[in-house]
């Protein structure tokens, strides 16, 4: 009996230890520069700039953040960083000039849009879109 | 009703912004639609890798897979652009282990809005020269391994599904057969210079996922082998970094050049093949 307990223990042990190795690291708080957050998005409201913003999310953003911006893409559990919510309340609340600085500069696995989506409309398109995550 | 206030058209605070000029994006996902050159030019420092593959045709059946067990012709091809709306690259080609350099320009590129300032179309010049590097004992001279393409692309982006592409093109060839017409005389079996159009288009599917159509068709007239035209269907995948095109059609080779003067699959005989073009880029 004593060492089927032992057996199954060290098992669950073992079982955890697989899983702490495949959870995504913790997120370090990305500061934005507060020039860059105070940035004014030209193009709010726009239903265009939103369609715009949808094509460009389907081809460089969904692999990894997911068609509905839920961090739940087909690389997603590649990334030693997970890729957030986007419709979560503490995505929402950032600023669109905050949003832009992290689409466009990147951090660790998100990699840098600068010189892929290099006019600043087509990343406040992107903001646009990501607004509309529900 | 004359004494009513004229309104002017000044006053009219509440009218909408003009729409600011720029040019319209992503009218094709790649430089490549099938076998034809897109109007696309990659923007500053983009280097593209170029993988092409062409099976065989597939009309024999199970003898070699549909094809895909024939022999087949690859292209590497490698692309840079070292400055906005110019593309510059080299290729090499396993049918006559054929190099080619080549160039594109964006001339002109279709603008949103209308009006003054604006284009309808986008204007993109492509050419290449190539260069059939077999064992010299196949050529009397240099010159004869050398073979030329030009072709100006001329696109429109209808709408964010549909995208239309005109192609007229002229190859040239230095050298061509030769037979005698009579007694010690010899006669060329065809012209060295060829005019072809290329008509192309796209409708994407889904934001990722396009149908790709190419029809090439041949203009000159030769006295003998007169090339076939190309009817080309296929599907595209893109992402941020790539294109997948899949297809079927007639050209087997990957050289635009011997496409438009030597095909000679026929695709009122089925003579229909399968191939792939897959590209990778990466932004310095």
């Amino acid at each position: 009996m004593n060492s089927k307990i032992s057996i199954t223990f060290c098992l669950m042990a073992f079982a955890a230890l697989i899983m702490s190795f495949t959870f995504h690291s913790k997120q370090d708080p990305w500061v934005v520069p507060e020039k860059n957050a105070k940035m004014v998005n030209p193009l709010k409201g726009d239903a265009s700039s939103v369609s715009a913003g949808k094509s460009l999310w389907a081809k460089h953003c969904q692999s990894c953040h997911g068609k509905q911006g839920k961090g739940d893409g087909s690389k997603a559990a590649t990334l030693k960083t997970k890729p957030g919510d986007f419709t979560s309340a503490a995505f929402k609340g950032q600023s669109d000039g905050a949003i832009f600085y992290k689409s466009s500069e990147g951090r660790k696995d998100m990699p840098s849009f600068k010189k892929k989506i290099p006019d600043h409309d087509d990343v406040w398109s992107l903001v646009n879109y990501m607004r509309t995550f529900k | 009703m004359f004494l009513m206030n004229p309104a002017y058209s000044q006053d009219d605070s509440t009218a909408p912004e003009p729409v600011k000029i720029k040019p319209v994006k992503n009218t094709f996902e790649s430089i490549w639609i099938i076998d034809n050159q897109t109007v696309m030019v990659p923007i500053k420092g983009t280097f593209e890798m170029d993988f092409q593959h062409r099976f065989g045709v597939w009309k024999n059946g199970y003898d070699d897979f549909f094809g895909l067990f024939a022999s087949s012709n690859i292209r590497l091809g490698f692309n840079y652009a070292p400055i906005d709306k110019l593309f510059v690259g080299v290729g090499i080609t396993k049918y006559k282990m054929t190099w080619d350099a080549n160039v594109k320009y964006a001339i002109l590129q279709q603008t949103n809005g209308k009006g003054k300032g604006t284009y309808p179309v986008s204007i993109t010049y492509y050419g290449n020269a190539a260069i059939d590097t077999r064992p010299a004992d196949n050529f009397l001279h240099f010159s004869d391994r050398l073979f030329f393409f030009n072709q100006i692309l001329i696109a429109r982006k209808i709408n964010e599904k549909i995208s239309v592409q005109l192609a007229p093109s002229h190859s040239h060839t230095n050298v061509v057969n030769g037979y005698y017409s009579e007694p010690g005389k010899v006669s060329q079996e065809r012209k060295h210079d060829h005019f072809a159009v290329a008509l192309s288009g796209r409708y994407k599917l889904k934001e990722n996922l396009t149908l790709l159509a190419n029809y090439d068709q041949p203009i000159t007239k030769h006295k003998s082998g007169n090339p076939n035209p190309n009817i080309a269907l296929g599907l595209e995948i893109s992402t941020s970094a790539h294109a997948f095109q899949f297809f079927a059609g007639n050209y087997y080779f990957l050289s635009p050049q011997q496409n438009n003067m030597y095909n000679n699959n026929d695709y009122t005989k089925g003579e229909f093949l399968i191939g792939f073009n897959i590209t990778r880029l990466w932004n310095y």
